[in-house]
């Protein structure tokens, strides 16, 4: 008896042992499968197949989830197994029949081909989001595997199963609907990265604990390998795309590069440690040196003057200040050597796509033909006008003298011949010696190209002054002079701008002398003054009308050419100069004429501020 | 008496060569610009005209090309202080042609032929 009990005793051993072989076996090489690809599809599917496949786990049906990145939702990805009884027994009569080996059946199809697809799809909707205290939460965090048995109760010893249903995710209960399964957490060493679900729905077996250990050894083999090629294909997309984004800036550096350098201007780059980062070869032209010896260096090394400011110092406020910086026609003086070439430099800030500044750009544009050009048509306009220069004075200078001359010869033949001489002509003479003179002056003050002496002025001192000024010969000729914007209106303000004093009252004393040389007895000369801003810069708008009107609208602006005039006498430079002195307080000068409000004169000028004074 | 009318727009200028040619012994009427100019040529019916080229309103030249559409005989004499005036080709319907100077002995000398030696 004791023998056959041994005997029994001996072959259930040798079957387990048979058993665990066959498992060990199976394992083994479904892990050897699974190493042979890094396709993640692909080693689910062998591992779900493996943990199916009769002669190994045998399973009813396997489902794995996969765990996002953040880690906090479980996604349904494959499932092998059928939907109903009938179609398992069908599938697996034919697998049985054709004895296939673990390998041709992980390669055959007809688990997939067949009804498990509605399982499959229904598998792949599902998103379970991990829910603390719960089954699934319970299993990863534990990292063993969780033995659900609902038909147990409370009341039975057998505490090895999970019982209470309302732990389990609903997802799970829906897709499982038969009351024993076994979820095995996919761990790779101490990362979590999925779950797998299995029952035996259609032979009702019972899962072992062996079962379950063997399950937790393919479990923790298939995380790894899912993990790896997880890691993998994310290695292998981050590869590709970074080979991309290589090919990207390599094209777009070549391209930007090509541009850079075909451009005709000079560009560099320095960074924020003055290091000179890149330039093109126009730049290392002006620094008569190759571009490998300028790249890497910093540009104190180099001692750049851009006239006779300091590089450096010019890169450093950019940055500090972050703003533009730029320099009109200046030379640059590299090492004490001067350039033959005149420049427009540039300083840009650039900025990261953060808006952190990175360095300065420089951009330096030859402009040496241009400012040749610019002189020669300087000179041309200059020999044109003083052509016509020559002509007025000429002419204005001949009637005065045709005068002079012409009484002196007569004053001399009145007294040789009767020895008597009329002290009115000679009178004629010193008149036309004044008017002479004042032409002169004319000539002299337009053609001066000294340099006004500018100082901080009230222009309100200069208007009163010319008003008082040109009031006395108003009031002979019985003319009115108003100002619109009331009379203390310059007595009201400070307007401080930057300027000449004497020029100003000239260029003033001029306008408002035409507006009342061109009013007739019992007319108004209007002034109106008027504070305006733009953009920031606050200027002060006068005007000054006078009711006559001046014909031939379209020569209007011919008003300002010089040696222009519609009086009889006047050199034609009085409004040459009037706009000559506006423009050099950078201001502007228009004219308006017609029928109804005559002739208005708009000064436009910059103040510096404005004080009220109270 | 033989009468002149001298047409110029400078008073000193008008007023100099209207005593220089009554010295000379003419009846002198004077006009300070063209429309005047060519009014006192209508009413006044002068021997002899001389006219400034640089006036105001109607110049010179306009007022030339006036009378002479007019009148193809009466001798006058045009001056301007520009002398490259004398280039133009609508001067050439003056008889003469002068360069204004201080000394007025070519200027009477012209007057002189053109009303004597015809």
């Amino acid at each position: 008896m004791a023998g056959e009990q041994d005997k029994i005793v001996e072959e259930q051993i040798i079957k387990k042992y048979e058993d665990l072989l066959r498992r060990y076996n199976i394992l083994n090489r479904i892990s050897r499968i699974v190493a042979s690809t890094t396709e993640l599809d692909k080693i689910l599917s062998i591992t779900l197949k493996g943990v199916t496949f009769g002669d190994g786990f045998g399973f009813n049906r396997a489902f794995l989830f996969l765990l996002n990145q953040k880690m906090d939702r479980l996604t349904g990805r494959l499932a092998i197994g059928t939907e109903t009884a009938e179609e398992a027994w069908k599938i697996w009569g034919e697998i049985q029949k054709e004895n296939y080996s673990l390998e041709e059946f992980i390669s055959q199809e007809k688990l997939n081909d067949q009804g498990n697809l509605s399982l499959n799809d229904r598998l792949k909707k599902i998103t379970i989001q991990i829910t603390p205290g719960k089954i699934i939460d319970q299993c990863l965090t534990g990292g063993e595997p969780v033995n659900v048995d609902l038909t147990k109760n409370s009341l039975d010893e057998n505490s090895d199963y999970f019982i209470d249903a309302s732990k389990i995710e609903n997802e799970i209960l829906e897709l499982i609907q038969y009351p024993k399964f076994c979820l095995i957490p996919l761990i790779s060493r101490t990362r979590k990265v999925g779950l797998l679900v299995v029952d035996n729905k259609y032979n009702n077996r019972e899962i072992t604990q062996d079962d379950m250990t063997f399950l937790m050894m393919l479990g923790s083999f298939a995380a790894s390998s899912i993990r790896n090629t997880i890691i993998y294909n994310e290695l292998k997309e981050s590869l590709n795309n970074l080979a991309k984004v290589n090919y990207q800036i390599k094209i777009l550096k070549e391209y930007n590069e090509n541009i850079i350098e075909s451009i005709p201007l000079s560009m560099f780059v320095v960074d924020n440690n003055f290091i000179l980062t890149a330039c093109n070869k126009n730049f290392s032209d002006i620094m008569h040196t190759s571009k490998e010896n300028l790249i890497g260096k910093n540009i104190r090394n180099f001692k750049i003057f851009v006239n006779d400011f300091n590089l450096i110092d010019e890169i450093a406020n950019v940055m500090s200040e972050k703003k533009i910086e730029g320099f009109y026609k200046v030379k640059i003086v590299m090492n004490d050597v001067t350039s033959d070439s005149i420049f427009n430099l540039m300083l840009v800030l650039l900025k990261d796509s953060k808006d952190s500044i990175d360095g300065v750009i420089g951009i330096l544009e030859d402009v040496t033909d241009l400012v040749k050009l610019e002189k020669s048509l300087q000179e041309a306009k200059r020999f044109s006008e003083l052509g016509k220069f020559s002509a007025t004075i000429a002419h204005e200078i001949r009637n005065p003298l045709v005068s002079i001359g012409g009484y002196a010869n007569r004053i001399k033949r009145r007294y040789i011949e009767k020895k008597e001489f009329d002290i009115n002509d000679i009178n004629i003479i010193t008149d036309e010696i004044k008017r002479l003179e004042e032409i002169l002056k004319d000539i002299l003050d337009y053609s001066s190209d000294k340099k006004a002496d500018f100082k901080t002025i009230n222009l309100c001192e200069v208007l009163r002054y010319c008003i008082d000024l040109v009031k006395i010969s108003a009031e002979q000729n019985n003319i009115n002079i108003t100002l619109l914007s009331g009379e203390n209106f310059l007595d009201k303000y400070n307007l401080i701008i930057n300027g000449s004093y004497d020029n100003l009252k000239q260029a003033f004393i001029n306008l408002l002398n035409n507006a009342i040389e061109a009013s007739t007895s019992k007319q108004t000369v209007y002034m109106d003054t008027e504070i305006i801003e733009d953009s920031g810069q606050k200027w002060i708008k006068i005007k000054i009308n006078n009711k006559a009107f001046i014909q031939n609208e379209k020569d209007l602006y011919k008003i300002f050419l010089p040696f222009y005039t519609t009086k009889i006498h006047g050199t034609g430079l009085g409004l040459t100069l009037t706009k000559k002195i506006i423009e050099e307080h950078s201001g502007n000068i228009d004219v308006e004429s017609n029928r109804e409000n005559g002739t208005t004169f708009t000064i436009k000028l910059p103040l510096l501020r404005i004080d009220e004074n109270v | 008496m033989k009468k002149v009318l001298v047409v110029e727009d400078e008073t000193s200028i008008r007023n100099l060569y209207k005593e220089e040619l009554i010295d000379e012994g003419y009846e002198v009427i004077t006009a300070g610009n063209g429309n005047e100019g060519y009014e006192l040529f209508k009413k006044e019916h002068p021997d002899l005209i001389t006219i400034d080229l640089k006036m105001p309103e109607m110049n010179g030249i306009e007022l030339l090309d006036k009378i002479r559409k007019e009148d193809k005989n009466i001798p006058i004499i045009i001056y301007s202080a520009y002398s490259e005036f004398t280039q133009n080709f609508s001067t050439w319907a003056a008889n003469e042609y002068l360069v204004k100077s201080s000394d007025l002995t070519e200027f009477k000398s012209k007057v002189r032929e053109l009303l004597f030696c015809k």
